[in-house]
Parts: C-alpha cells; structure tokens; sequence
C-alpha cells in the first residue's frame, strides 16, 4: 500500500521535475533572506530545568534590580597621581553616563550623609535594639563616664577641635560610635571589600575606585547589551591616561557568550565545509555529490525560519547544535550512494524504506526531548525534528531529481570498500574483545562525575575571566552571596516581615555573616517601638544617673553647668520620621529592597555555603512568602532535576528505538544486533570521560540522547546490509555516514564555547565508538549467530 | 550628627587661615585693593594664581577657644608648619602637648596624655582627609569656588578683615555662622582668624611669626617629643 503511494510520489516529482526544483530554489531564496530578520538570543537559561526553586531564583535573578547592574573597577596607573585624581576621573565619569542607557551611576557614599540625613538623637532611638541598649548601659557607670569626658577634654586641644568640641555636647557618652558600628557594615552589604573615603567606594589598596552603575537593560537582552557595553567602552575612551577600567558585569557576558558562540559557528562550519568539500571531491570524485552536504545546510535555514513563526527568539546554542545536526543528517548521503551504486525503481523502494526508518529512529531520539520540562529542550526538539524531516524530504524528493540515475560507478576505492568489510576478521576474537572493552567502560561509568554548575558552561573566554579575576584580586567578592527574600504586598509589610526573619536569621547563623537592612533601618513599625524603648530606657533612672555621673566628673575638667544641655534637651525630642526619598537612606533602600509586580521583596545577604543553607532552609515553610536564592542551591537543583529526567528521558529513547528496529526488522535477534552501536557509543562514553576524569554535564548529556537517534542507524543499516542481503553500499554508507557525522560533530571541538566543546567531544567519542563497533563487531554476531547472508527475496 | 558639617567647616577655616596670607601679599596698594573689593571674583583669581609660588609656611599661633562645653576660655599655644602639596604639622606646646601631621597618605598624631604615636589611614578619618582635601584645592587657586558658596564682604581696609559667610546651601553654613579673618597692620601677614559657630562658641587663632617660603627642617615634621 504504501510503496504504491512512494511509487506515485515518485513519478509525480519526476514529472514536475522543473516546478519542484524551482519552487525549491524560490523558497529556499526567501528562507536565506529571513534568516537575517530573526531574533537570536544568547544565554543559557533556557536549557535550565523550569523546577519551582529554579524558575523563582532565576526569575528573581532576572528581574531583581541589582542584576541588571554594571561594576566598573577604575584602577589608578601613574604613581604620582593621588586618589583624589582617581575620584575626580570617578565622578566625571559618572556624571557623562546618562539614560536612557544608564539609569544611574553611583561613586560612592559617606557614613557623614546618613548622620546628616538624621541627627544623632534622631537617629539612634529609631534603630537602638536589645543589644545597643545593652551597649549603652554598659556606658553609664563612673569609670566609662569619666573616659569618655576624659576624651572629649583632650580632643579640645587636638588639630579637628574647632568643631568637634561643639559637637561633643551632644554625645557625652559615645552613642556614636554604637551608630557607626551598624552602618560599617554597609559596605559589607556590597558583597566586596569595600572602603569609603571622601564619599567614594575605594579598594584597600587605595588605588581602585568603584562606580555602581545601573541600568534599564537586562542582562539577558543581547541586543541593547551590546549597544549598552559599546557606549560604556566609549565613555571610558574619555577617563584620563592614568586611569584603566575593568567592566565587571553580566552584560558582558551575554554579549562575549553570543561573539563566541558565532565564532564557534562561522569556524565549524568552515572547517565542516571543506572536510565535507574535501569528502565528496575526493572520495566521491563528483560535484553533483555537494548537493548531498548542500541539502542538510538549506533544511537548517528553512527550520530557522519557520521555527522564528512559532517563537519569539531563537537560541544560539539551538542554531550551534544545528550544525552538528548537518552532519547528523545523512540521508542524501544514503540515496546518492544507493544512486551511484545504479539502484533500480524497485531497489529505491527497499532504499526509501532503509532511509525512512534512520530518519524515523533518530527524530523520535529528539521527539523525546518534548517530554523534558526544559523549554530549551523542547526548542531544540522543535528545531532538529523539523531539520530532520526537511532533509529527509529533500533527500527523498529534491535529491533524487538532481542526481542523474543513469551516472553510476563506483564511488570509492574498491580497496577501500574491500578493506572496511569484516568478512574475513574472527569473529568471536571480535566479540570477546568487545564484551571485555564494553565491561570494562560499564564498570568505569559507575564512577563517572556530573558537573550541575553552569558557570563552567559560560563561553565569555579567558579575557573577561581574567578581568574579573583581576577584579576579585582588588575587590574581593570571589566567595559568591546567596539572597534570602522577604516579600510582601507594601513596603512597610514586607519590611515588618523582614523584621522577624532578620531577628530568626541572625539567631540561626549569627549576625556577623548576614547584611540585612533592618540593622540600620527596620520597618516604621519597629522603629515606633525602638522609640519607645529608648524613652523607657532613659526614663527608668538613667537619666537622672548619667546627670549625676556627669556632674560628678565635670569638675575635674572645668566643664559647665549646661556643657552637654544639647543632649538631655534632645534625649526625647525625636520622632519617627520617613527617609528622605533622595536622601543616603533611601538609597541603601533599593539594595536591599526590590519592587517586582507590585511585590516589595526584602534582601538578606550572606555567604553562598551550605552551612547556612542547612541552618536556613526551614525558614521558607516557617515565613510564608520567604524564599532563598542560591547559586550553590541552584546548582544542586540542577544537578537533582537532570538526573531525575534522565531517568525518564534516556529509557524514552532506548524504547523508541528498540520499536522502531522491531517494526523494521520483525526479529527480536536482528534488534538486539541493531543495538550494539547504541549500546557501544553510550557506555563507551560514559566510560572513558569517567576515565579521563571528566565530568558530564546538561549539555553532554543532551547530546548523548541527539547522538543515540544517528547511531541507531548504523546499526540498522550494517543489520539490514547483512540480515537482507542489500546491494545498496551500506557499509560504504554508514562508514561516509559516520565521516559526515563526526566531521559535523568534531569540527565543533574547534569551538571556543564550553557548551559546544563539551557538545562535540561527546558527540564524537559516541559516535566513533558507535562507528567501530557497527562495521566490526554487528558482522561479526550476525556471522556467529548465523543471521548473515539469507536469500530474501525483493518485493 | 553632624559629622560631615564638621568637616566642612573645618575645611573652610584652614583654607581661610592658610590663604588669606598671601591675598594680602598679592594687593600691593590700597588702590588695588580697593578695585579688588569692588570686583572680588576677579580679586581672588587674581590671588590664586599668585599663590602658585607659595612653597612653605611656618607660623606660631595663640587659639582661643570660648566654649560652651567649658566654664572658662581655652587658650592653646603652638605651631604650625605647611609644606605643599599637602603636608601639615600642627603642634599644640600648651596647656597640653599634640602634635599631629598630615600627608596625602597617612596621619600621625601624639599626645602627651598617651604617648604614643598613632598612625592613621586617611581613609579611616573622613575629618583630617577632607580638611586636607579642600587645602589642597586652595593651594591650587580655585578661589572662585569660595564665591559660589560664601558671601565674602570686605568689612574695613584699616587693619584689613574680609567675612566669608557662607551661603545656606553650603553644609559649613550648618555649623559656622561666619569667619572673619584680619591682617596685620603692615598687610604682610595674616593677624587672625575668628570663627563663629551657631553653637555660640567662637574660637579666635591669632597667628604671628608667620614666615612664607621659609626653609623647613624635616624635624619641624616629626610628631614625638617635639621641641
């Protein structure tokens, strides 16, 4: 039934032979016009699992202000040059960057700008908890009182003490110092090792300023990225000679991860063009034969057109798998040769049902990638399924009318074809061989590592990781923060909330390791009542001490009757008041506080270790609506969720493969044959990266289940070859065909980009294996198991 | 708190103490400095640009402090030893002896009541660094700045005092309601300098022996045990 509908197929394309190949050339024309419309993303991300914990981080990643921030490290280089050339080079450049690229550039700020904002006895009793008062009542005994009067009259005669003297009266026991104790930890909060001098953020080296800036662009938009990176470069075009920059930011990233990875591409397909160039002049000795690599190229520009209809954007990394997926498709290569070798219209249909079923095998080992969670996956399904099927019906239709049936000859040396048949090698030497090597690798692949951090998959090359090292080495910050978030439907709600997480967190881990803004400012609310503790304080006979203490020790020094007046007339005088909306307040506030869909979420920094981690990780059950944000936590998550997909996704794709081999052959024996190169090419991989201690990772493992679809093929075909008795070259067909895919694939191993290297070495060892043990071992058990050679007749 | 207004201020009543020496050296008739009063921008760019040969200054002074934190007034003796860029030495001799000096990179301060001699990072005190930072913008001759944020008022030629009262954006106007500085009779030397906090207090630095370009000794800049 079905040949009878191939056999129609057949004759209509060849009676519409010009129409065909014109509509194809036109479309094919439109399709390379396209390709230049369509929108490309660059990052990762997609190919991230959508597990509830990895979506909310990274969506809080994504959207969260301070992710969409550049750092500039601007390093002094003329030793005659003072910090105050630095700062004046700092604020020049701050103030040229202007919106709608830069929203905001921040040089620095000072401790002197929160106590102007409020003054000292304004301030204080706002934010005075437990343990400040604990601190100041420590101070209202004889011996504290007289030090500290004792310092405040020897001050009177130092070089600042024209005003300070003044300002002494109205902190005659040192409230100050217990205030600049909480906002030290300010810079902390940064995440780097960050000192303030003269308003500005300075290195401790005293040679590096920072310049904080802000942005509208997000860091996963490549396109305003580079525009906004580009605009940066030319503003540090005007800093001085004697000041360099360091960028230190995720745009760069994306920007240098998108260069790389087109590189990666332009250089593959380079160097994949002239192997195959090389492969069809040479070895095919006939040009009509780089239709065979032409076609695959052309199925690729037409999914990336349509696939642009589906989607918004189109990944990189997909387009980059792409061209392994050029090799992969080999099925023009299977009809030329099956052409050359003087098939007749009967044979073509044996042929069309050989290329048929490689071509269903290997896109159903993409189909199972739609029943990942993984968006990227379910792309990259989309992608290659249509990529696969163009070329199968390009080989099927298009090829067959550019190729002249009545030119044929043989296409390689006949030494050669002679030489790569296992006919005369001993077959159960082989097959122990085999077992032994495959027993061997199986055992290893037990011990081999999974790497879940993604970092490593970041392609930004040695240039921007050493500017970032170069960065950690004066800024410090190499140990990474995780983020403990507050939420709630107001500000003053979820800085109420943040307010009870921050006093159960700094019981859990101990405030020295958290940043959190409530140690300088806590909600209204808490701040109402710290107010009314601190006039309990006072007025449970404090007061009426510290007066007394004071008068005591006054004498001693000469002292006045009203010389600290401006204190107890201020001591309750305050109120609670708002921060200042452009004042250094509410500026620390967009640190740590973030707007997001209406949603105010509150920040918790401390140390990405899973010491903390452990000591928090109840907290989101116990503070509905709190969440953490962890790269180490990302990670593991990651490393959980692929783990558990593959569980699912890799029988998925045995099962597949093992149906379609049995509808194709009808014979359990002949099946398992088949699957030897599967069987080969994974636990051969698996083996020798455990060997060679390197780790697998998200991206091999994708390219183990894409690679599993083409060497299905060679085992079916080196089966069908044997257990149908075909003429088509099979051998000579798997052995290009396995040439075509490892040129695809291991011109890839050129790339720069970690993901499309890991991608490649993958794809190649897999492949190779898979190869080796199709051409020498499936002859081999066909011939022991005395498959081989039967008379079938032709339908 | 008003830290930074304190470090403004005191910003502004060294670089006033410092500099209106040489405005007198560089009006070199009452004629002039007559003209200069009734086009002071012009005057005290003029004066800027005449400080560029200004290498070293030493000067003896008495302060005077009438403060409100004590019951009678405070008088300190000492000296004061300047050397462009940014190098200074104060020493206090009485009632108490300090000394402090300041460079472009460190602070080092002794007293008597400890002795010890404590080194300071200019990054871990804001007060020194920015007084030392607004010096060293005086010493460059940007005067104009002092317009943008003074009101400067030539209150009587004979002995010449000149008021900077600074404008209520400025953050010294939080803590000094006006400096008034006078020169000696001759106009050679500045007489003193008079500052008048909003406190009330006011702290009056009389300077003589003042001498310009003098040669220093390097002892003049030590900290411990001076003589």
């Amino acid at each position: 039934m079905s040949d009878r509908y191939y056999l129609r197929f057949y004759q209509f394309l060849h009676a519409n032979k010009k129409w065909v190949l014109a509509s194809f050339v036109l479309v094919t024309l439109l399709a390379a016009t396209g390709v230049f419309f369509v929108s490309y993303e660059g990052t990762i991300n997609i190919m991230l699992p959508p597990d509830k914990k990895v979506v909310q981080s990274l969506d809080f990643l994504r959207d969260a202000s301070f992710s969409d921030k550049v750092i500039l490290s601007l390093a002094l280089r003329d030793p005659k040059k003072t910090k105050k050339d630095l700062f004046h080079a700092a604020d020049t450049l701050a103030a040229s960057l202007a919106p709608p690229l830069f929203t905001s550039a921040i040089t620095g700020f000072s401790f002197a700008d929160v106590m102007e904002e409020f003054s000292l006895l304004q301030y204080a009793p706002q934010i005075f908890g437990e343990q400040d008062f604990k601190a100041l009542d420590k101070k209202i005994n004889p011996q504290a009182v007289s030090s500290r009067l004792h310092d405040i009259y020897q001050q009177s005669f130092r070089f600042e003490s024209i005003f300070l003297s003044s300002f002494s009266r109205t902190d005659p026991i040192g409230i100050q110092r217990i205030v600049l104790e909480k906002l030290r930890a300010l810079p902390a909060s940064l995440g780097y090792d960050v000192m303030m001098e003269d308003g500005h953020f300075i290195s401790k080296d005293g040679r590096h300023a920072m310049i904080i800036i802000q942005t509208s662009v997000p860091m996963t938009d490549g396109r305003r990225s580079r525009e906004l990176i580009a605009a940066l470069q030319d503003h540090l075009q005007h800093l001085p000679a004697y000041v360099t920059a360091d960028i230190v930011s995720g745009h760069i990233h994306t920007v240098r991860n998108e260069e790389v990875i087109k590189q990666d591409i332009t250089v593959a397909a380079t160097i994949a063009s002239f192997a195959f160039l090389f492969l069809f002049l040479f070895v095919f000795r006939d040009l009509r034969a780089l239709f065979v690599f032409i076609l695959p190229v052309i199925a690729v520009i037409w999914a990336i057109v349509i696939i642009a209809f589906v989607q918004d954007t189109l990944s990189y990394l997909i387009i980059g798998f792409g061209t392994a997926i050029v090799g992969i498709s080999d099925y023009g290569l299977v009809v030329y040769i099956a052409m050359k070798q003087g098939t007749d219209i009967s044979q073509s249909i044996q042929l069309a049902k050989l290329v048929f079923i490689d071509a269903i095998t290997t896109i159903f080992s993409f189909v199972v990638l739609f029943f990942s969670a993984i968006h990227g996956y379910h792309q990259l399904a989309l992608f290659s399924v249509l990529c696969l099927t163009l070329c199968l019906l390009f080989s099927m239709a298009v090829l067959p009318l550019i190729l002249d049936r009545r030119q044929t000859g043989s296409i390689i040396h006949s030494s050669f074809a002679a030489g790569i048949k296992m006919d005369q090698w001993p077959a159960k030497r082989i097959v122990v061989i085999w077992s032994v090597l495959t027993a061997v690798f199986l055992v290893l692949a037990f011990f081999v590592q999974f790497d879940s951090d993604v970092k490593k998959l970041d392609g930004s090359g040695p240039e921007v990781l050493k500017t970032e090292q170069r960065f950690h080495e004066v800024w410090g910050g190499k140990s990474n923060q995780a983020i403990l978030v507050v939420t709630g439907g107001s500000l003053e709600e979820a800085m109420e909330k943040n307010d009870q997480v921050f006093a159960d967190v700094q019981k859990r881990i101990g405030a020295e390791h958290i940043t959190n803004i409530a140690s300088f400012w806590p909600s209204e609310k808490k701040r109402k009542e710290n107010v009314q503790t601190w006039d309990r304080f006072w007025n449970e006979g404090r007061e009426k001490k510290l007066r007394e203490l004071i008068r005591q020790a006054s004498a001693r020094y000469e002292f006045s009757d009203q010389a600290f007046a401006p204190f107890f007339q201020g001591l309750y005088a305050h109120r609670v008041e708002n921060a200042v909306p452009e004042g250094i307040i509410a500026h620390l506030q967009k640190r740590f506080v973030t707007v997001q869909n209406g949603e105010y979420r509150v920040l918790t920094f401390f140390p990405d270790e899973q010491r903390f981690l452990d000591a928090l990780s109840t907290l989101p059950e116990q503070y509905p609506g709190t969440f953490l944000v962890s790269g180490k936590m990302l990670s593991s998550f990651i490393s959980d969720f692929t783990a558990k997909e593959i569980r699912i996704l890799a029988p998925l794709a045995v099962l597949f493969n093992v149906v379609f081999a049995w509808f194709f052959f009808r014979n359990w024996q002949e099946v398992l044959i088949a699957l030897i190169p599967l069987i080969t090419g994974v636990i051969w991989l698996i083996g020798i990266m455990a060997l060679f201690n390197t780790p697998l990772n998200v991206i091999t493992l994708v390219a183990v289940i894409i690679t599993t679809g083409v060497i299905i093929d060679y085992g079916l075909g080196m089966t069908y070859e044997y257990g149908q008795n075909m003429n088509f070259g099979t051998i000579i067909a798997v052995t290009l065909s396995a040439a075509s895919n490892i040129i695809g694939a291991g011109a890839l191993l050129f790339a720069k980009h970690p993901a499309l290297y890991s991608t490649a070495v993958a794809m190649v060892i897999c492949m190779t294996a898979a190869y080796i043990s199709a051409i020498v071992v499936i002859p081999s058990f066909c011939r022991i198991m005395k498959t081989g050679r039967r008379e079938v007749p032709l339908p | 708190m008003k830290a930074f207004r304190v470090y403004c201020a005191m910003s502004f009543v060294f670089l006033v103490a410092f500099l209106f020496p040489l405005t007198v050296l560089s009006a070199e008739s009452p004629a002039d400095r007559q003209a200069n009063n009734a086009n002071l921008p012009a005057f005290l760019k003029k004066l800027g640009k005449e400080i560029a040969d200004f290498k070293t200054l030493s000067t003896d002074f008495i302060q005077e402090k009438e403060m409100a934190l004590f019951k009678k007034k405070l008088v300190l003796r000492g000296r004061i030893y300047l050397r462009k860029p940014n190098t200074i030495a104060w020493h206090v001799d009485s009632p108490v002896r300090y000394s402090v000096l300041i460079t472009d990179k460190v602070i080092r301060q002794w007293d008597e009541d400890t002795n010890r001699v404590q080194e300071i990072s200019l990054t871990q005190n804001p007060v020194f660094q920015n007084v030392l930072s607004q010096l060293t913008v005086w010493f460059s001759g940007d005067y104009t700045t002092l317009l943008e944020t003074n009101t400067v008022r030539l209150v009587k030629i004979e002995p010449l005092t000149v008021e900077f009262i600074p404008h209520k954006k400025n953050i010294a106007a939080t803590v000094i309601q006006k400096v008034t500085i006078s020169f000696r009779e001759d106009r050679t030397y500045l007489k003193q300098i008079r500052i008048h906090e909003l406190s009330g207090d006011i702290t009056t630095i009389i300077f003589t022996n003042t001498l310009l370009n003098a040669p220093l000794d390097q002892r003049n800049f030590e900290v411990k045990g001076h003589e």
